[in-house]
């Protein structure tokens, strides 16, 4: 049996920001990964300036490889059934276009850490002074005995799962799908990420360009159809933008997505000597961008660690304490208080919301609370309510809140 | 996907966009561990030389962090610096077997300068002797791991002082005279490398030099507020003065612009030994002045006391009670007010450091007060250095950057007398470019109060901090670790790449503090 410090189970960005911080630390730390690298990843590879910098301070400048072609994007257009359209540049200039693929890779590889490719998590049991983690490689048990475990699987996180089983259950799931077309005609600029505030479109609706094609992304509540809802959002775009795609390739692809915790301040940050980050922990910002937090979160957990073994501290206490800015900058953007009164977003949605004239602003507006009212029944108003309450209260969200 | 190697101090293209990261350099700033190839080679050569070298967690996790405490990192191994010769054969074999070595006093740098991030540590702190004082003609050369409080003391016992150093305990003279070290007299007798006269320096090749303004020149103002990148600071001459006692003096402020008017019109008209700036809420501010003799203090008395704008402790109290009186719902600003000033106050008047109401020893009384009231586990103090003229202005934004991110906070403001001899020293360094006859630095200092902080959270802060040098034309105090992101922001591509091409002739194999500036 393998004896190391720390395992982090996957090889995201979460993971890559985690061992950083380890290796940087001199611990000994192993990544698990499930597929071979680089493996694929879906993601719409937009990532914030904020995230951007990040990987450069961190990893350094990215190769030309781990960018898809348009390599970056100014901004996000917002989108409105009344057809007010909001362009929207990012502070700070133009942000990366990820291809996951390969930035993953390269950051994970930079990270300095050990990685296990082609290595199922199949659970753990926290003995205390120490975790076994038990997991397959090419169908052989493999086990290995950590100080710590940092569970970095994404959304649908197998740590999560092992620590507390029921989780899953407990809370709202969406599927996210993507459908790649050539393009006839799209008068949608490459140059931005689109999102329609459409609540007949779906709870989640995007597009835009990569290496070529178009993205026709839908994002609904698991259970409905992938293949209907794509339909209804291509004729919308064609009919309302003059959007003209060929029929999507059959490369599609889709995955499930939690993007509750963040809203009502109810993450999942894992027990004993197991920490969980990243979107496994509920991380997401505004418009579905999960990687900045990803790397942030990740690379805390990793902090945590270091923290604890340095002051000799419980490293729950000290992971707690300190991703509570992390918890702040990223419930803030959910928070309807501080989006009116604050920028917690990184562009400045009420400055284009205040070049729109009167009725466009009202259109907006009222567009806006259609399309929230979609959200209705997951019961997340008043949750939202006593999150945006206590920010001025007590400087922060509830730690009682989380898991 | 194949890794190639950066090279040290480069800025590759943007394949993102050109208006990405607006003004950001393509540079990783925190670094990637040395991945210690030919380590073993390297510990061989370093036997074969007679250079003891320590392994292992117990002797490297010692070394773990700096001050800052949010940069961790382990070193490979940890040789104790015990004299010029033995440093030197440690440069030869790093050198040759292009092992990274990174040089520590005190460790009292804030943004994982002094980490080692894989490789060599070097502890200065093993040179530490103070080799001869010559109290006729004002010199002492010692070891350059000495602490100045040790150097204090052993200066004491012949009744001289140094002439200004950090106002901190375990801050060592080599590592002071790479970086600046401000005192509350600097805006008289200038920054602590200001005083060295002449320094014996190990060069990143192995050689040993002395050099000073007249011997080896280009070396000496290189090294002297150089960083640590053009070599390792062994010994110094540095000129020091007839030891004093201080008279202490306040005026509080309930505006930060008018006490920093009052304090440059003080440095201005040299009025006082010694005057600086601590704040304790945005409305009370502390404007301290000293005095070496009972006739500075006269003068002081006859000429400049009556143009100060601030009160007396008394005064001061009345008008705090005033503006607290009329805003009730203030009072937890009130409580914190006066619990600072109950703890604080006490501690710059100790009786064991005080004699018919001049205080002795001001380095040890202002040590602990900064350790024990405002520094915690973590020092997190982000600063500006500016043209006298800018200073109000990053201050004042400054402030509004600590009040967004931090509950506590205090500002410590002091001028710095420059020396037109000294221009060359100066390039690229913490003293601004276009600053003449003073430059003045101000630190904000978060009051962590045991609280937990990601590191990204104080990183988010002193880049709010750094980014108002960037858009001031100012400078800072520390360059190094993080600073790295910001040297070619504020300095420009030109003057940076002209001592990146010094750097590669004097260090071929980049290993001597890498990635702390380059």
């Amino acid at each position: 049996m393998r004896s190391v410090d720390v395992v982090i189970v996957g090889a995201s960005l979460a993971a890559a920001a985690a061992a950083k911080r380890l290796v940087d630390a001199g611990l000994e730390t192993v990544v698990l990964e499930r597929k071979e690298l680089p493996r694929h990843k879906i993601c719409s590879g937009i990532l914030s300036p904020r995230g951007h910098r990040f990987l450069l301070e961190n990893f350094g400048p990215l190769p030309r490889e781990t960018l898809h072609e348009p390599t970056s994007c100014r901004g996000v257009t917002f989108h409105f059934p009344s057809m007010v359209s909001m362009p929207m540049d990012f502070f700070g200039g133009s942000t990366p276009h990820l291809h996951r693929k390969y930035s993953d890779h390269w950051a994970i590889q930079r990270s300095g850490a050990e990685v296990h490719d082609q290595t199922s998590f199949a659970g753990l049991d926290d003995k205390g002074d120490h975790v076994l983690v038990h997991a397959r490689k090419h169908g052989e048990s493999v086990e290995y005995r950590a100080r710590h475990v940092i569970g970095a699987d994404g959304p649908s996180s197998l740590v999560t799962k092992a620590i507390y089983p029921d989780y899953t259950k407990q809370i709202p799931w969406f599927f996210v799908g993507q459908k790649f077309h050539d393009i006839i005609d799209c008068p949608l600029s490459p140059e931005y990420f689109h999102f329609w505030f459409h609540p007949g479109l779906g709870h989640y609706t995007w597009s835009h360009a990569r290496d070529g094609r178009q993205i026709v992304g839908v994002g609904f509540k698991r259970g409905d159809n992938f293949a209907k809802k794509h339909q209804v959002v291509q004729a919308y775009l064609e009919d309302k933008h003059g959007v003209r795609l060929q029929p999507a390739a059959d490369d599609d692809e889709g995955c499930a997505e939690n993007f509750g915790p963040s809203l009502i301040n109810r993450y999942v940050f894992g027990k004993g000597n197991v920490l969980v980050t990243g979107q496994a922990a509920g991380f997401l910002n505004m418009i579905g961008e999960g990687m900045s937090c990803a790397l942030h979160s990740g690379a805390i957990s990793g902090e945590a660690v270091v923290e604890a073994r340095v002051r000799n501290r419980p490293v729950q206490e000290m992971y707690r304490r300190m991703i509570a800015s992390e918890v702040r900058r990223c419930t803030d953007q959910w928070n309807p208080v501080k989006i009116a009164f604050d920028r917690p977003h990184e562009a400045d949605f009420p400055a284009a919301l205040m070049e729109l004239g009167w009725r466009d602003r009202a259109k907006v507006l009222r567009d806006m609370w259609r399309f929230i009212v979609l959200f209705k029944e997951f019961k997340w108003g008043r949750q939202m309510a006593r999150a945006a309450l206590q920010r001025p209260l007590i400087g922060g969200y509830s730690m009682q809140r989380w898991l | 996907m194949k890794l190639f190697p950066v090279e040290p101090g480069t800025v590759g293209p943007c394949p993102v966009a050109p208006d990405a990261l607006q003004g950001i350099k393509r540079q990783q700033t925190n670094p990637a561990r040395w991945n210690g190839a030919g380590w073993q080679d390297f510990v061989a050569a370093l036997g074969n030389a007679g250079v003891e070298l320590a392994e292992g967690t117990v002797a490297c996790g010692v070394y773990a962090t700096d001050a800052g405490g949010t940069a961790y990192g382990m070193p490979h191994g940890v040789v104790i610096a015990r004299s010029a010769g033995q440093i030197s054969l440690l440069l030869k074999a790093a050198q040759s077997h292009r092992v990274p070595v990174t040089v520590r006093g005190g460790g009292l740098t804030t943004e994982g300068e002094s980490v080692a991030f894989g490789g060599v540590l070097l502890d200065m702190t093993g040179m530490s002797r103070v080799l001869q004082i010559d109290a006729a003609a004002l010199t002492v050369r010692t070891e350059a791991g000495i602490y100045w409080h040790s150097l204090a003391e052993e200066l004491r016992r012949e009744n001289l002082d140094y002439l200004s150093a950090p106002l901190n305990l375990t801050s060592s003279v080599g590592g002071t005279l790479g970086v600046g070290g401000i005192d509350v007299n600097s805006a008289r007798l200038g920054c602590s490398a200001d005083q060295a006269l002449s320094l014996q320096v190990v060069t990143p090749t192995g050689e040993i030099v002395e050099c000073s303004d007249s011997e080896n020149p280009e070396l000496f103002q290189r090294v002297i507020l150089g960083y640590g990148q053009f070599g390792i600071i062994t010994a110094a001459t540095l000129r020091v003065r007839p030891y004093t006692p201080l008279a202490m003096r306040y005026f509080y402020y309930s505006s930060l612009r008018t006490a920093i008017e009052d304090l440059q019109m003080l440095d201005a008209n040299d009025a006082s030994d010694y005057s600086g700036i601590l704040t304790i809420m945005d409305c009370a501010v502390n404007l301290l002045v000293a005095f070496d003799s009972d006739e500075r203090e006269a003068v002081f008395h006859a000429n400049w006391k009556s143009r100060l704008r601030g009160y007396g402790e008394f005064g001061f109290a009345l008008c705090m009670a005033g503006h607290y009186a009329l805003r009730p719902w203030k009072f937890r600003e009130a409580l914190y007010l006066l619990q600072r000033k109950r703890e604080v106050f006490p501690e710059f008047r100790r009786p064991e450091y005080m004699r018919d109401g001049k205080m002795h020893d001001r380095s040890v009384v202002f040590s602990r007060a900064v350790w024990k009231h405002w520094g915690s586990r973590q020092m997190v103090i982000p600063d500006l250095a500016t043209s006298a003229d800018k200073f109000i202005e990053a201050v004042e934004r400054g402030n509004a950057v600590c009040r967004k991110y931090f509950a506590h906070y205090t500002l410590y403001c002091v001028g710095i007398k420059l020396r037109p001899e000294h221009q060359p020293h100066y390039e690229m360094s913490c003293i601004p470019p276009d600053a003449e006859g003073w430059a003045y630095g101000c630190e904000f200092e978060p009051m962590i109060e045991g609280g937990v902080y990601s590191r990204d959270h104080f990183q988010a802060f002193k880049n709010a901090i750094y980014d108002i040098g960037v858009d001031l034309g100012a400078s800072y105090y520390r360059f190094g670790g993080m600073m790295k992101g910001y040297i070619r922001r504020v300095f420009g591509d030109a003057l940076v790449d002209r001592h990146l091409a010094m750097k590669r002739r004097a260090d071929p194999a980049m290993i001597l503090n890498r990635d702390v500036i380059f």
